[in-house]
C-alpha cells in the first residue's frame, strides 16, 4: 500500500490536532463539571462536610430540574487540608482538568488570597465564601462572593451594638489571618464612623490553646461590649469558656462563626445570650427556610453558613450557564454579574460589578443553644 | 496582683500539659536515642478513646479512663513492635521518619474512623473551678498540675528506688553493658514505649476538656512539648518538667505583656536561644567529643 504526499500531510495534521480534538470532546463531555476546593482534613474538616452537603443538595435540585444546558451537573472535589498551600495545590489539581468549567473556592479569605493568582491565570469563574472585602477589589474578574463581605458585617455589628444595645466602649478580638484582620478593621472603622470608642483592639494567632491574656486584657480595658472575628471554631470555644470563667459578662456580638453549629456545640452555655451577625439565618427568608428544610432531611442536623453558601453557589452557576447558553467562561461571568433578585439560602443576590452578590446581614441571638432571628440589615452599597 | 497570679496559674497549667507530653519524649529518647514524633498522636488517640467510651457508649468516666489507658498501653507495645523494633539496628534517621509516618497514620486513621468533627469531653469535676481571691482556678488545670506533681514524685521513686527503674536507666545509659549484665534490652524498650504511650495518653485525656478533642490536638501540644524537652535538656526527666512549665509561663506572660499574636514566637525564641547558647538545655550535661 502506498500513500500520496497529500494523504501523509492529512494524516500528520490529524495526528497533531488529535489531542486538542480529544480534549475538546472530553470538555464537552456527558456532564458539566464544577471543581470544589474544600477542607476534608485539618481543623476545618467538619466545616468541609457541611459545605459538601450543601453543594450536593443544590446539585441534586439542579439536576432534577433538568441540569445545565441539557446535561447533568457534577462536582469534582479536592482537599485543601485547611491550609493555604493545600488550597493552592487543590485548586491547581482541579484547574489542570480542562473539562471543569467553574469552581467553588474557600470560605476562608486567607485561602482565597492564596489561590487568587492561579484563579486569575485559569480565567474561569470561582464562587467563594471568604468575607475579606479586598477579595473582590483586587482586579481579579473571576471571583464571585456568595456571602456578604466584612465591610457589611462590621457596619451591622457596630450599628446593632450602638443603636440597639446602647453600648459605646468596645473591645474587639480578632484572628490575625486575612479574614480576622479585615473584619477587625471593618468593625473598628464602622465604630469610628459612629463615634464609638475602641478600648481594645486585640489580635490573636489561630489555634491558640489559651486565651487568658486576651480575656484579662478585655477586663482591664473597661469595655462595655465585645465584638469578635474568630476564624476557627475550637479557638472560639476555648475563648468563650475562658471569657465566662474569668467573669467577663459584657454583651458580645460576634462575626458569623459565633453562630456556627460546631462552635455552639464546643462552647455550649458559654455562648448563651450572645449575638451574632449571620449571613445564614433559617427564619430570615423563604429561601433560607426552604434550604433549612432540605438540609435537615439529608443531614439530620441544622445547617449553617458553611453549607448555605455552596448551596447558593451551585444554583447561581447553573442559573448563569443556562442564561448564557454556554459554559464559555467570559459569557458565564457576564451572566453571573447580571443576576438580580435571586432568592438564595443566604438571602437575595444582586451581584454588583465587583462580584459581590449579597449586601446585608442578619442579627441573631443564641437563646440557650437555639439561634433566634432578630432582624436583617441591608445596605445599598 | 490578681492579674499576675491568674497568668501564673494559667501558665503553670498549660506548661504542665507540655511537661506531661515532654516526659514521653524524654523517656523514649533515653531508651532508643530517637525522638518519637508520634508522641502527640498518643494524646489524641487517648482522648478519642475517652470520647468513644465515656460519651458515645456512656460508660462511667473512671472505667472509660482505665480502658483508654489500657488501650494506650497496647498501642505503645504495637508501636514498639511495628515502628521501632524492625529498625532498631539502623541509624536514628529511619526510625525518626518511621515515627513521623506512624504519626500521620494514627491521625488519618482516627479521622477515617471517627470523622473530622471536634468533640466535647467533660472533665472529672462538675464544677468548672474556684475563685480564690479574684483568681479563677480552673478545676481541670488544677488536676493537671496535681497529676504532674504526682508523676514527678512517682518517676523519681520508680527510676531511683525500684529494680525495674534501675534496669530501664541502665538500658538507656548503655544497652550493650545492660545486656551483658543480663538485662533484656528489648523488654526494657518495650516497657519504655508502653509507659510513654501511657504518659502521652494521660496528657491527652487531661487536656481534652480544655482544648476539645480533635485530630490536630496532638500535633499542637507535641510541638510545644518538643521545644520544652530541648529547653529542659534532652534526655533529662526533671528537665522535661521544668522545660514544660517554663515554656507555659513564658508564653502566657509574653502574650500578656508583649504581644498576643506572637505568643508562640516567644516560646520558640527561647528555644532558639537555648539551641545557640546552651544546646544541652537547663539540666543536660555537655558531651565532649572524644579524640
Amino acid at each position: 500500500m502506498t500513500f500520496t504526499r497529500r494523504q501523509i500531510s492529512a494524516g500528520l495534521a490529524a495526528g497533531i490536532a488529535m489531542p486538542a480534538i480529544l480534549r475538546s470532546a472530553h470538555a464537552q463531555g456527558a456532564t458539566i463539571k464544577v471543581g470544589m476546593v474544600l477542607p476534608v482534613t485539618g481543623p476545618a474538616a467538619e466545616a468541609g462536610r457541611y459545605a459538601l452537603t450543601g453543594a450536593k443538595i443544590a446539585l441534586d435540585q439542579v439536576n432534577k430540574a433538568g441540569g445545565v444546558l441539557g446535561k447533568q451537573m457534577e462536582i469534582v472535589t479536592e482537599d485543601d487540608q485547611t491550609t493555604n498551600p493545600g488550597a493552592v495545590l487543590a485548586f491547581s489539581k482541579l484547574a489542570s482538568q480542562p473539562d471543569i468549567v467553574a469552581f467553588l473556592g474557600s470560605i476562608r479569605s486567607t485561602q482565597n488570597h492564596a489561590m487568587a493568582q492561579d484563579i486569575l491565570k485559569t480565567a474561569k469563574p470561582v464562587m467563594f465564601g471568604g468575607t475579606d472585602p479586598k477579595l473582590t477589589h483586587m482586579d481579579n474578574p473571576w471571583l464571585f462572593r456568595c456571602r456578604p463581605n466584612d465591610s457589611y458585617s462590621g457596619r451591622v455589628i457596630a450599628e446593632f451594638g450602638i443603636k440597639t444595645l446602647g453600648k459605646k466602649k468596645w473591645a474587639i478580638v480578632h484572628s490575625t489571618d486575612a479574614f480576622g484582620t479585615a473584619g477587625g478593621k471593618a468593625l473598628a472603622d464602622a465604630l469610628g464612623a459612629s463615634g464609638a470608642t475602641v478600648a481594645l483592639d486585640q489580635g490573636y494567632a489561630n489555634q491558640s490553646q489559651d486565651f487568658t491574656p486576651v480575656v484579662l486584657a478585655i477586663k482591664q480595658s473597661g469595655a462595655d461590649i465585645l465584638g469578635s472575628y474568630f476564624t476557627f471554631e475550637n479557638d472560639l470555644g476555648i475563648f468563650a469558656r475562658q471569657l465566662r470563667q474569668l467573669g467577663v459578662t459584657i454583651p458580645y456580638v460576634g462575626s458569623p462563626s459565633i453562630v456556627n453549629v460546631t462552635a455552639m456545640k464546643l462552647a455550649g452555655p458559654a455562648l448563651y445570650g450572645t449575638y451574632g451577625v449571620a449571613d445564614y439565618a433559617e427564619d430570615s427568608s423563604e429561601g433560607s427556610k426552604a434550604f433549612g428544610k432540605a438540609y435537615r432531611e439529608v443531614a439530620k442536623v441544622a445547617p449553617d453558613n458553611q453549607a448555605s453558601w455552596p448551596f447558593d453557589a451551585i444554583h447561581i452557576l447553573a442559573k448563569a450557564m443556562n442564561a448564557a447558553k454556554t459554559t464559555d467562561a467570559k459569557a458565564v461571568r457576564e451572566a453571573i454579574l447580571a443576576i438580580k433578585g435571586h432568592a438564595g439560602a443566604e438571602g437575595e443576590y444582586n451581584f454588583d460589578a465587583n462580584g459581590d452578590g449579597l449586601h446585608g446581614y442578619n442579627i441573631v441571638k443564641n437563646e440557650k443553644g437555639s439561634i433566634v432571628f432578630d432582624k436583617h440589615i441591608e445596605f445599598k452599597s | 496582683m490578681d492579674f499576675v497570679l491568674q497568668l501564673l496559674f494559667q501558665g503553670v497549667g498549660i506548661g504542665a500539659v507540655y511537661a506531661l507530653v515532654a516526659l514521653g519524649f524524654v523517656l523514649i529518647f533515653r531508651a532508643t536515642n530517637v525522638v518519637n514524633f508520634a508522641q502527640g498522636e498518643f494524646s489524641m488517640v487517648a482522648a478519642y478513646l475517652m470520647v468513644v467510651f465515656a460519651v458515645d457508649l456512656g460508660w462511667p468516666y473512671w472505667l472509660s479512663f482505665l480502658i483508654a489507658l489500657g488501650g494506650m498501653a497496647v498501642l505503645g507495645a504495637v508501636f514498639n513492635l511495628g515502628v521501632y523494633y524492625p529498625l532498631r539496628h539502623r541509624t536514628y534517621l529511619p526510625v525518626i521518619i518511621s515515627t513521623i509516618g506512624a504519626s500521620i497514620l494514627l491521625a488519618n486513621s482516627t479521622l477515617a474512623l471517627y470523622g473530622p468533627q471536634p468533640q466535647v469531653l467533660q472533665g472529672w469535676f462538675d464544677t468548672p473551678g474556684f475563685d480564690v481571691g479574684g483568681v479563677f482556678l480552673d478545676s481541670q488545670y488544677l488536676l493537671i498540675i496535681g497529676v504532674t506533681i504526682a508523676l514527678v514524685i512517682f518517676n523519681y521513686w520508680f527510676f531511683e528506688h525500684t529494680l525495674l527503674g534501675k534496669k530501664l536507666q541502665a538500658t538507656s545509659q548503655d544497652k550493650e553493658m545492660a545486656s551483658l549484665l543480663g538485662i533484656s534490652v528489648s523488654t526494657m524498650i518495650m516497657i519504655t514505649f508502653v509507659y510513654s504511650a501511657l504518659l502521652g495518653g494521660l496528657a491527652g485525656i487531661l487536656v481534652a476538656p480544655i482544648l476539645f478533642v480533635s485530630i490536630q490536638m496532638g500535633g499542637t501540644i507535641a510541638l510545644k512539648a518538643f521545644a520544652a524537652t530541648i529547653i529542659g535538656g534532652f534526655g533529662d526527666v526533671a528537665g522535661a518538667i521544668i522545660g514544660g512549665l517554663a515554656l507555659g509561663i513564658i508564653e502566657t506572660f509574653g502574650a500578656a505583656y508583649v504581644s498576643v499574636p506572637y505568643k508562640d514566637g516567644f516560646a520558640f525564641l527561647v528555644l532558639v536561644a537555648f539551641l545557640v547558647f546552651r544546646p544541652q538545655g537547663i539540666f543536660g550535661e555537655r558531651v565532649a567529643e572524644k579524640a
